[in-house]
Order: structure tokens, then C-alpha cells, then sequence
């Protein structure tokens, strides 16, 4: 196992120089100069080019792409164009909002998701199953920001039950509804993914033995078949925890929930490249360890998966 | 006759916009206490008035800094801020300012903490230091004082200090020019010429920017990136009310970050944000009508217009620009489109502007004209232009309006939207024929439009987007910038605007106006003519 977990982290290092190369590359591509758009499109040229080259952006993109894996390898994510702020402290400072609204919509979204699903496969073609899968699709199909305002309209601003935008004192108040709006996606993806392979799982063999012995149904259900049917959901929610933790940035803009979503819009609208690249850094990181973390679990469900 | 009645009709427009907006809370007992929610659509990127370069920031930074002089309620007089006087010589080339007595700095900080200064009195050799750390802070907005003696050399760093600015006492600053510069006290008022501790700015370096140190009557107390910037009252500031009363009335101000028109609309009806600036034009009648007696809108100094480049085919032919501007219906555009939002313009200088010339022979909706030179430019079988935008919803439609105007008279306008920062990257470098801009004034003077806009020393970034060059007009600016006399100084603005209009390097569209909403618990709340974010807080109140 261990020997499996160090080769799949030395396995991330091409993959994120892979990364943070193409998009050092690509941000450099697209037109918009960094220092027109800070000093809001006016100045006079001597000073714009004294900008410039203070942040290093006269220099041959060759050069300035050296200087900027240089940095990387020192753990050094630079310094923001827009307002000078250390880019590991603006991500450090947002990634607690993130952190929380991501594991709220997560637990939302996996403990509804796989009871839905669950039940769903258990009671197939009854009307719960049928008024779940149909929530589901609704649920991946309506688009987020017309969740969130509807939410918002009826929850915050008709009945007051929850306060409406910000992050407050951070109490779990403010959470409620943009953990909802975004864990509605996540619990619909789950619950359809967790009932198909619920209904696998449950034709197998094993299943109707387990069953033959005298088991009693939830515990067949719960000891037995759930485990395994779990596999694939595992991965599922893996690649969501990723994602989330990038940033929900339609949620984060709705509910002005101060995210890492919200930092790399601002970034990219302001070509903040070094904020843009250290996001982009933060992202890559994330999904790498998630995925590899998603991959030692399985170990966990199944003890036949081994890593040797 | 008709032109007659179209003058009156923006002069009645912008009579009623300057009249709308609460009166009733004049006779009222100012309240002390209550913290006032003032919605802003993104986290700023600066306090620090350095590289407060965009409203965002200067909303924040205008509520902790001040500048030696400040520009008056209506945007016509520049007056006293931190210096209580000031003289300049017959050429005015020798400023010389008197600071206020008693003003100090900020003496505790962020979160509370003491700051560097100790709260002391304001001195010359302050305003001295802010102007030269202006430059050794690369300052983008630094430019607008180049004419200040040894500003080069300061600049590239041949020299230690800016030989331009002299302390004569503790309380007495004076800066020599290079050259005659009329609109230099004019451009002191800006924020970026803000007066900061040295201490404080020394000691915090960088961090500077998010625990800024000034004298205004509000001290930045914590910065919640993305959520909140939450000021509280500062409780030595100098400045008193008509009755002596300390200031400012209220306790603090909140800047709270609300990306989102809807949800800031719904919040404010809830009554979580006291104002509600910048209106977005999906709400504004509605707000207009529901929150009459809360409502204030007023014309403000920035320009809407295409752009068409002089050097480039069609637009190297005057006739096809005069043809641009007869061929559009401003007035429609504005009432159907735009909700009345806007002013149609009929030059460069927007009324409030010092030097509007509300007498200016302009372009009116005359389609048959525009046909007539179109005709005698050699395209009496139309043409096909395409205009590039920056894309913003209001962008795109007030296009498609010019669109469809322009097509009655034979032109196919192609529209093409691109992204803000690649849009002006290729107008800056002329690459585009034919652009949408726009133009907000820095200072209540007319140098910072056309000399910026059309002087032929500023083509591109300084702001000559469309390469116009009329050897007259280049002259008049220069001279009126030169010359302290004001009569002959408008004299010459409003002849090179006259001249400016004749030869249509623009499509003259729409004069801004800036608008805000506050709840029924604010009172003495004035819209500032520059702009809602310099609208002062210093004396409004809340009622309980």
C-alpha cells in the first residue's frame, strides 16, 4: 500500500507540470494586457511599462516561464497583479468558505442522494421510486442560479427563515441555502448512480443466497449489497468533492459567498495571472490527492482490490 | 425649432434628474449611531489610494482618505479639504497651500490596533511624502502630475525627492510646475492624491493596502475578502456640522460585496443594504416608481460613443463620420432601450462638466442627410461595417438599436462582441476601425476629456483611440491648459469641441448619469455629480 501511494504521488508530478504548463501557456495566449486592465484602461505608457517590468512581464515568456516553475518548486505561488496579496494567503483565506459550503452540499448530496437511491432500487417501480427519479432529473437538469434565486425568493425574502446573502459570522444559518442550491446536482447524480448499481447488485448471486439463508432484507440490503454497490459511487463522489472544492462559482456569486469560485472569476476578468495559475495549481492538486484518496478506499469496500 | 425644443428638453431632463431625490430630510435632527450597508458588486482590489484606480476602490478609499482639495456637491467649484487655503502665481506655475490646522491621522487602525503615527497632526512634509511615494509606488494615476517640477527624475529614479514640492513650514507645502498646468488643482482632488502617514506606510510596506491609515471620517476596521469591508466611525476626525455637531453621524460603514443585481435588489428590499448604487437598467423603473422619495439620479462626467478610427477606410472620409452621427436616433435609443437612463449626447463634455456648451451645433436623427453624404463620399450603395464591442449586455443592445438605424440608411453594421481586456487591448493599438468606448472623467476639468481624447500627443493609451489630429485643435488644448485665465480657457475648450464635433471622429451617443437608492431610514444622503462612490457619508444619518 505504501509503496502504491508513492508511486501514485510521484505519478502527479508530470501531471501537474503538464498542467501549470499548458496553462501558463494558454493565459498567455489570450489577448487582454494584465496592467491596462489594473489600472482600469488608462495610463500613461512609461509608467504601464514600469509595472511591467517590475512584475516580470517584459521578460521572453520563456523566461518568465522558468521564473515562474522556479517559484513553484520553492512553494512560492507569486504575488497577485490585482492587489499585491501573497496568492497561497487569497486562496489559504477563501478555502475555508469553500471547505465549508463543499462539505455541506457533499453531505447533503451523499446522505440524500444514496438513501434515494437506495430505496429507490429496493422499492423499484413503486411511486417513491418513481417521484425520486424524477426529483433527480430535475434536480441535475434545473440550472443552479434559478435554484438558488428561487431558494432564495422563498426561503430568505418570503418566509425569513434564512438569512439571504453572505457568509454573516459564518454561523450554519448562512450556510442552509447555498449548501442546498449546490447539493442539489450532486444528490440527483448520486441517487441515480447509487439505484443502478444498487439494482445490479442486487440480482447477484450472492445477493438471492444471502437472502435464501434467512437474512433479513435490510440486512441484506445493508450488509451485504450496499458495500459493493458502493464502489462506483465512491468514485462518483470523489470526482464531486474535487469539483467542489474548486469552487462553486454561480453558487458563490448568488449567495456572495466570499469562495475560491468567485477568486478565480474575479482573477481571470482582471488577468491575474499569477492568481489564476496558483487557482489553477490549487485545483490540480486537489483533484490528484482526491483521486488518489478515492483510490485507497476501494480497498477499503472491496479486500480484493490490492495495490501491488 | 426643433433643435430648440430638443435643448429643452435635456435641459428640463437633467433639471429634473439634478432636482430628483429627497429633500424632506433637510429640516430633520441629525441622529448619531447606526451603521450604514452600502452594496458593491466585488471585492476591491485596492484601498490604498495609490491604486484606487477603479470605483470599487475609490468607493472604499474615500471613506478613510482625504486630498488636499475636494470637489463641490455639484461638481463646479473645487474647495477646501485638508489645505485650509492655497495662492498661486500670475502664471500658474508657483502653488503654495496652507493645511488645515488640527487634522490628524487615523490613531488607532485595523481591528482596533494603534497605529504608527500615533494619531498625530497632519504636516506638510506629509503631503510631500504621499506625492513621492506616489511614484515609488508606480502609481498609474501618478502621470497626472507630471508637470510638477523634477517629476522625471523622481520617476526614473535619478533623484531622492520631487524638487517640484517644497515644505516651507509644518504647514505650509508649495509645488513649482514645469509648465503652466491650469487643471492642476483640479487634479489634486483625485483620490490617488490622498494624504497617508509615512510611518504607517513605511512600517506596513505592501500590507499598506489592507490596513490603510488616513484622516477620513471612517478607519478601515476589517476587510472580509469577498464579503465585507467593514469601516467604523473615526472619533477625532476635524470636520464639524453647521451646528458644530462632531461627524460623522454614523457609527460605521459596511461595503458589502453583492456580485449578483437580483439578489443586491432583493436584499435591499428586505432592508439588509441602506444603498443600492450603479442601478441596473432591468430594475431601474421600478425602483424609479416604488422608491420615488429615496431615489437619486444625476448627471455624471462620463461619455458613451463609437469610436472611428481617422486613418482607416471609411472612416479617413469626414463625410461617412458625419453620416455615422446623422444616421442614429439617440433620443429612441434612450427612451426605448435604455429606459431613460442616459442623456443623448450631442459632443464630448457631459453637462455638469465645467465648460458643457449646451449651445454646441451638433448631429440630430436626419436620415436623409446621412444618405445625401454617404452618397457623396462614393457609397451611395451602402457599405458594411463592424463594430467591436466589449461585451455587456447594455453594449449589445444599444448596438443592435444603432444597428438597426443605421441599416435604414444602407449600412450593414456587423456587430462583434469581445471580451474587455482583449476589446481595448485592440483599440489601444488601433487595430479596430470601429469600436464602442466610453470615457469617465478623473477631475471636473475639460483638459481631462479632450486633451486626453483628442490632443494627437495622446494617441492610444493615454485615450486618442480614434487618431484624430486637427493641428488647431491640438493647439486650443495645449494653450488651454496653459492659461489660468478661465473665461478664455472655456473659450478654447468649447472651440475645439465645436470644431471636434465638425469633424466626427466619434459617433457621439450618450452623456452617463450616476443613480442610487437608500433605504427610508437614511438621511442627507447626496448623489455625487462624479459618481455615486465619491457620494461623502460624513453627514448622513439613520434615523432609529
Amino acid at each position: 500500500m505504501f509503496a502504491y501511494i508513492v508511486r501514485k504521488i510521484l505519478y502527479t508530478i508530470p501531471v501537474l507540470w503538464g498542467v501549470v504548463t499548458v496553462v501558463f501557456f494558454v493565459i498567455n495566449i489570450v489577448p487582454g494586457d494584465p496592467v491596462a486592465i489594473m489600472t482600469g484602461q488608462r495610463g500613461d505608457e512609461e509608467t504601464l511599462a514600469k509595472i511591467r517590468a517590475d512584475m516580470g512581464l517584459d521578460l521572453p515568456l520563456g523566461q518568465q516561464y522558468v521564473r515562474f516553475l522556479g517559484q513553484l518548486c520553492r512553494g512560492d505561488l507569486g504575488t497577485s497583479y490585482r492587489n499585491n496579496e501573497p496568492v497561497s494567503s487569497a486562496i489559504w483565506t477563501r478555502l475555508g468558505a469553500t471547505a465549508r459550503l463543499a462539505a455541506g452540499a457533499l453531505f447533503l448530496g451523499t446522505v440524500l442522494g444514496i438513501a434515494a437511491g437506495v430505496l429507490s432500487a429496493v422499492k423499484r417501480y413503486s411511486v417513491f421510486d418513481y417521484g425520486a427519479m424524477f426529483v433527480a432529473i430535475a434536480g441535475v437538469s434545473a440550472p443552479v442560479f434559478w435554484v438558488g434565486l428561487l431558494l432564495l425568493l422563498f426561503f430568505a425574502y418570503t418566509l425569513g427563515w434564512v438569512p439571504g446573502v453572505g457568509y454573516g459570522d459564518g454561523s450554519f444559518k448562512y450556510l442552509i441555502l447555498p449548501m442546498i442550491t449546490l447539493g442539489i446536482r450532486p444528490a440527483a447524480l448520486t441517487a441515480r448512480l447509487s439505484r443502478s448499481c444498487m439494482l445490479e447488485v442486487l440480482s447477484q448471486d450472492y445477493v438471492r443466497t444471502a437472502r435464501a439463508k434467512g437474512l433479513k432484507r435490510t440486512a441484506v440490503v445493508m450488509k451485504h449489497a450496499l458495500k459493493n454497490a458502493m464502489i462506483p459511487v465512491v468514485t462518483v463522489i470523489g470526482t464531486q468533492i474535487s469539483s467542489l472544492l474548486s469552487g462553486a462559482v454561480l453558487t458563490e456569486s448568488i449567495f456572495a459567498w466570499p469562495g475560491i469560485g468567485r477568486l478565480s472569476v474575479d482573477s481571470l476578468l482582471a488577468r491575474d495571472l499569477p492568481m489564476i495559475r496558483g487557482v489553477v495549481v490549487f485545483m490540480a492538486v486537489t483533484f490528484l490527492v482526491v483521486n488518489l484518496l478515492v483510490d485507497i478506499s476501494y480497498a477499503f469496500l472491496d479486500p480484493r482490490i490490492r495495490y501491488d | 425649432m426643433k433643435k430648440m425644443m430638443q435643448f429643452m428638453g435635456v435641459l428640463l431632463f437633467v433639471t429634473a434628474l439634478l432636482l430628483s431625490g429627497p429633500a424632506a430630510w433637510a429640516e430633520e435632527e441629525p441622529q448619531y449611531g447606526g451603521v450604514l450597508a452600502w452594496r458593491i458588486t466585488s471585492d476591491p482590489p485596492a484601498l490604498d489610494p495609490a491604486h484606487a484606480n477603479i470605483v470599487i476602490s475609490a468607493r472604499g478609499a474615500n471613506l478613510y482618505c482625504e486630498t488636499l482639495v475636494e470637489i463641490s456637491k455639484d461638481g463646479q467649484e473645487l474647495l477646501p479639504m485638508l489645505a485650509e487655503s492655497w495662492e498661486v502665481n500670475e502664471d500658474s506655475t508657483v502653488w503654495t497651500f496652507r493645511l488645515r490646522p488640527g487634522v490628524k491621522f487615523h490613531k488607532t487602525g485595523y481591528q482596533g490596533k494603534p497605529t504608527a503615527n500615533g494619531g498625530r497632526e497632519v504636516v506638510a512634509a506629509d503631503v510631500k511624502y504621499s506625492f513621492e511615494r506616489l511614484l515609488r509606488e508606480k502609481a498609474a494615476r501618478a502621470y497626472f502630475l507630471n508637470s510638477i517640477k523634477g517629476y522625471q527624475e523622481l520617476f526614473d529614479e535619478k533623484a531622492d525627492s520631487w524638487e517640484g514640492i517644497e515644505v516651507l513650514d509644518d504647514r505650509t507645502v508649495r509645488f513649482t510646475l514645469s509648465t503652466p498646468y491650469a487643471p492642476f488643482l483640479a487634479a489634486l482632488s483625485y483620490t490617488a492624491f490622498s494624504i497617508v502617514p509615512h510611518e504607517d506606510a513605511e512600517k506596513l510596506g505592501k500590507d499598506f493596502n489592507f490596513q490603510p491609515v488616513g484622516t477620513g471620517p471612517f478607519i478601515l476596521n476589517d476587510w472580509k475578502h469577498d464579503n465585507e469591508v467593514i469601516f467604523r466611525k473615526n472619533p477625532d476626525y476635524w470636520r464639524k456640522d453647521s451646528a458644530g455637531r462632531a461627524l460623522p453621524y454614523l457609527d460605521g460603514v459596511n461595503l458589502v460585496v453583492i456580485p449578483d443585481s437580483s439578489v443586491a435588489y432583493l436584499e435591499f428590499g428586505k432592508g439588509n443594504i441602506d444603498v443600492l448604487s450603479d442601478i441596473p437598467n432591468e430594475f431601474y423603473s421600478e425602483i424609479q416608481e416604488k422608491y420615488r422619495d429615496q431615489f437619486q439620479s444625476c448627471p455624471t462626467l462620463a461619455t458613451q460613443y463609437y469610436g472611428m478610427a481617422v486613418n482607416k477606410e471609411p472612416f479617413d472620409d469626414v463625410r461617412v463620420r458625419q453620416a455615422f452621427n446623422y444616421a442614429v436616433n439617440r433620443e429612441a435609443i434612450n427612451e426605448l432601450v435604455l429606459h431613460n437612463t442616459f442623456i443623448p449626447g450631442k459632443g464630448v463634455l457631459p453637462p455638469g462638466m465645467p465648460g458643457y456648451n449646451p449651445d454646441l451645433e451638433s448631429y440630430t436623427y436626419d436620415p436623409e442627410k446621412a444618405k445625401t453624404l454617404l452618397k457623396e463620399a462614393g457609397y451611395d450603395k451602402g457599405l458594411t461595417v463592424t463594430l467591436q464591442y466589449n461585451n455587456n449586455p447594455r453594449h449589445k443592445m444599444i448596438g443592435e438599436a444603432v444597428q438597426a438605424q443605421m441599416a435604414e440608411i444602407g449600412i450593414k453594421m456587423e456587430l462583434q462582441a469581445s471580451e474587455l481586456g482583449a476589446h481595448y487591448d485592440a483599440v489601444r493599438r488601433g487595430d479596430v476601425p470601429f469600436f464602442r468606448a466610453g470615457w469617465s472623467g478623473d477631475y471636473p476639468d475639460p483638459d481631462n476629456f479632450l486633451y486626453n481624447l483628442f490632443c494627437s500627443d495622446n494617441f492610444g493609451q493615454k485615450g486618442n483611440y480614434a487618431r484624430y489630429k486637427n493641428d488647431d485643435v491640438d493647439a486650443w488644448l495645449k494653450e488651454a491648459r496653459s492659461i489660468s485665465d478661465t473665461d478664455k480657457r472655456m473659450e478654447l475648450y468649447r472651440k475645439a469641441e465645436q470644431q471636434i464635433v465638425k469633424d466626427a471622429p466619434w459617433m457621439f451617443l450618450f452623456y452617463d448619469t450616476t443613480n442610487l437608492v437608500s433605504n427610508e431610514k437614511v438621511r442627507n444622503i447626496h448623489l455625487a455629480s462624479m459618481g455615486e462612490y465619491q457620494t461623502p457619508l460624513t453627514e448622513v444619518w439613520k434615523v432609529k
